[in-house]
C-alpha cells in the first residue's frame, strides 16, 4: 500500500474526543442521573499532525493524561478517531484490515499478549500461525532474538514464572517475529529494573538498525528517549508542543529557552520522579537520566543515538516539516 | 474470469487460515488445560455432574405426566436431549470464550485481540474450548435415541442427517444470541442485567417447548429472543411434526440473527473505547 518514500505514519488534524458521564456525587446524584444524564466532552488528542518516515525511531513523550496512549491506540486501530486524517503504511487503522495487522506490531507495557499458563514458545507458535510465518523464517527470527536477549533458557518456562523484565523480553520477541514494518511501543520499560531497561533499549536499537523497523516509542523514562530516539514529539493536553531533534528539546529545556516547553518537561518529571530510568537518580531532575555526566544531555553520540546512523534524524527530513522548531 | 479466480483463491486462503487458526487455538487450550492436572480432570467431573443435575430436573418436571400440551413422553425426551445437546455444544466449543467478552471490553483486554490478524471474535470463540464438556454429547445422544424409541419413531439416515444439520444451525443461533448480548458492553458498560435476562430466558425455554407459547410470549421467544426456536425445532423435525412454515421460520431466524450478530460485533468494535493505559 505504501512505497518506500511514503511516510509510514501520517496524521493530519487528528482529533479524538471522549464523552464522559458527569456523575453528581451521592445517592441523589445517582437518582438524578437516571433521568437527566449529563456528559462532559474531553479532547484527548487535538488537531495532531504527524509524519514518520520509514526506519525512523521516534519518541513520544508527555505528562500523564497528555494523550500519548490515545494517539498510539488510534494509530494501531484499537480506537477510532473523532475526526482528521490517519494512515499507517497506507492503511486506515480503524478499518482493522489484516493487511495492516500483518505489517505492524504493538507492545503495551501494561497489557500482555502472552498466555501465562503456557511457555513463551507456545505463544510464539500461535503467532506463527496468526501471521502465517514460514517455519524457516520463524526459526531464523526466533534464534536471532533469543540470542540478542540471551533468553534461550527461558522460552520453555511457563510465562507466569518469569520476572517482569523477562516477560517484557518475550513480549518484544512475540511482537517482532513477523518482521513488522512498524512497531508501536507504549511504555515497554515501565516497572523494569535498570539492567532489564538497558537490555531492552539495546535490543530495540539493534532491531531498528538491523531490520530497519520504524519505531514509535512512548515512555515516561527520559533515558529511553535520550538513548534511543533521535527525534522526539512532545505532547501535552492532546496537542503537539514540539517535534524535532531530541537533543534540541533538552538543550532548550536546560537553557530555559521556552517556558511552555519547560513546564511540560517538568511535569513529566514530577509525574514520574523515577523517570530517569535509573533508580539512583530518582528525583534528580537536572540529571535527566545520565548519571555519568549531566553535561552529556541530548548529545546524540553520547546518549547512544549514534547507533541510528542508518536513519538519522535531520532537519531536512521531509516528514518533519516543522524542522524541530519549537512552536 | 481472472478476477473470479482471484476471489475464489482469497476465499480458499481465508478458509484454510480459519481452519488452521481453530486447530491451533484448540491445541493451545488443551495444552493450557494440561498444565494444571486437577483442572483438566476436574472439568470432566464438574460437567458430568452438571448433566446429571439437568436430567434430574427434567425428570422431576416431566417424569410424572404422560403428556404435556400434546407432547408425549418420547417427544419430550427428544426435546430434553436436544436441549442437552445444544447446551453441550455451547459449553464444549464457545461458551467459555464468549463469556469473557464483556470483561475484555470493560477492562481494555480486547486490545491484544484487535491488533492481531484474523477475526478477534473467531479467536475469542475458539480460545476457551472445554473438552470436559465432550461427554455431554454422547449422553445427550443417548437420551435422544431413547426418546425416539419411546415415541416409536423409525429414524432413517435422511431424517437423522436433517436433525443433525438443524441442531447445528440451532447451536449457531445459540452462539449468535450469546455474542449479541455480550457485544452490548461496547455501548453500555453495565449490561449484566441483560445477561441475567438471558439466563432466565434459557432456563424457561429449555424446559418448555416453544410451541406452547401464545400471544406476547410467542412474539418474544420466537422472534425477538428466539430461544423458543432452538431445541423445539430439531425435536419437532425428528418427531415428524415440523411443518414447512416452522422450518422456514427457524432458518430465517438463523440467517437474520447470524447476520446481525456479525454486523453488531463489527459495529461494536468501531466503538470500542479501550479502557486502561
Amino acid at each position: 500500500m505504501s512505497d518506500n518514500h511514503s511516510p509510514v505514519v501520517h496524521t493530519r488534524a487528528l482529533t479524538k474526543t471522549y464523552r464522559r458521564f458527569d456523575k453528581q456525587p451521592g445517592l441523589m446524584g445517582g437518582v438524578k442521573s437516571l433521568f437527566n444524564r449529563k456528559y462532559i466532552y474531553r479532547t484527548a488528542v487535538s488537531s495532531f499532525d504527524l509524519d514518520i518516515a520509514p526506519g525512523e525511531f521516534v519518541g513520544l513523550i508527555g505528562p500523564n493524561g497528555a494523550g500519548k496512549t490515545t494517539l498510539v491506540k488510534m494509530l494501531t486501530g484499537i480506537i477510532a478517531p473523532t475526526s482528521g486524517e490517519i494512515s499507517v503504511l497506507g492503511f486506515i487503522p480503524n478499518k482493522l484490515e489484516d493487511g495492516l495487522k500483518r505489517r505492524c506490531a504493538v507492545v503495551m507495557g501494561q497489557k500482555s499478549q502472552l498466555f501465562f499458563e503456557l511457555t513463551a514458545e507456545d505463544t510464539f507458535r500461535l503467532f506463527q500461525s496468526l501471521y502465517s510465518i514460514p517455519e524457516a523464517e520463524y526459526r531464523r527470527s526466533l534464534d536471532m532474538f533469543v540470542e540478542m536477549f540471551g533468553v534461550g533458557h527461558l522460552t520453555r518456562a511457563q510465562v507466569r514464572t518469569l520476572s517482569l523484565g523477562e516477560r517484557m523480553k518475550m513480549e518484544l520477541i512475540a511482537a517482532l517475529l513477523h518482521n513488522p514494518g512498524v512497531l508501536f511501543l507504549d511504555e515497554p520499560t515501565i516497572g523494569l529494573d535498570a539492567v532489564a531497561q538497558r537490555q531492552t533499549r539495546q535490543f530495540l536499537q539493534d532491531v531498528n538498525r538491523e531490520r530497519g523497523t520504524t519505531i514509535l516509542l512512548t515512555s515516561h523514562y527520559m533515558e529511553d528517549i535520550l538513548k534511543l530516539c533521535p527525534r522526539v514529539v512532545l505532547i501535552n493536553d492532546g496537542r503537539k508542543r514540539f517535534d524535532g531533534p531530541t537533543d534540541r528539546l533538552f538543550e532548550s529545556y536546560k537553557a530555559g529557552m521556552d517556558e511552555d516547553i519547560g513546564s511540560v518537561v517538568e511535569r513529566i518529571y514530577s509525574d514520574n520522579p523515577d523517570s530517569s530510568g535509573n533508580s539512583s537518580n530518582s528525583g534528580n531532575q537536572g540529571n535527566l537520566g545520565n548519571s555519568d555526566n549531566s553535561s552529556n544531555l541530548g548529545n546524540p553520540d553520547d546518549s547512544g543515538n549514534s547507533g541510528n546512523s542508518g536513519n538519522p534524524y535531520n532537519q531536512d527530513n521531509p516528514y518533519n516539516p516543522e524542522g524541530g522548531r519549537l512552536p | 474470469m481472472t478476477m473470479g479466480r482471484t476471489t475464489m483463491g482469497k476465499i480458499l486462503w481465508n478458509l484454510r487460515f480459519t481452519a488452521k487458526m481453530i486447530h491451533m487455538l484448540v491445541k493451545m487450550k488443551l495444552t493450557r488445560m494440561m498444565a494444571f492436572r486437577l483442572s483438566f480432570f476436574g472439568g470432566f467431573f464438574a460437567d458430568g455432574a452438571f448433566f446429571v443435575t439437568q436430567v434430574l430436573a427434567f425428570q422431576a418436571i416431566y417424569g410424572h405426566a404422560d403428556e404435556i400440551g400434546g407432547w408425549g413422553r418420547g417427544q419430550t425426551l427428544i426435546f430434553v436431549g436436544t436441549f442437552s445437546m445444544l447446551n453441550g455444544i455451547n459449553m464444549l466449543v464457545y461458551f467459555f470464550g464468549v463469556i469473557r467478552i464483556p470483561r475484555l471490553i470493560r477492562e481494555g483486554g480486547l486490545d491484544v485481540y484487535i491488533t492481531k490478524p484474523g477475526s478477534a471474535l473467531l479467536r475469542l470463540t475458539f480460545e476457551s474450548v472445554d473438552p470436559g464438556c465432550a461427554p455431554l454429547l454422547p449422553l445427550s445422544a443417548g437420551i435422544i435415541a431413547y426418546g425416539a424409541r419411546v415415541a416409536g419413531i423409525h429414524v432413517t439416515p435422511g431424517l437423522a442427517a436433517g436433525y443433525v444439520a438443524l441442531t447445528l444451525l440451532m447451536a449457531l443461533l445459540y452462539y449468535d444470541m450469546e455474542v449479541i448480548l455480550r457485544t452490548l458492553p461496547f455501548f453500555f458498560i453495565g449490561a449484566s442485567a441483560v445477561e441475567r435476562i438471558e439466563g432466565e430466558a434459557l432456563t424457561l425455554n429449555f424446559r418448555i417447548p416453544g410451541v406452547f407459547y401464545k400471544g406476547a410470549f410467542k412474539v418474544i421467544f420466537m422472534f425477538i429472543l428466539p430461544y423458543g426456536v432452538m431445541a423445539t425445532t430439531p425435536a419437532r423435525m425428528l418427531t415428524r411434526t415440523l411443518e414447512p412454515s416452522g422450518l422456514i421460520h427457524a432458518l430465517a431466524v438463523v440467517v437474520v440473527f447470524t447476520w446481525f450478530a456479525l454486523w453488531f460485533w463489527r459495529f461494536g468494535l468501531r466503538h470500542y473505547k479501550s479502557a486502561g493505559g
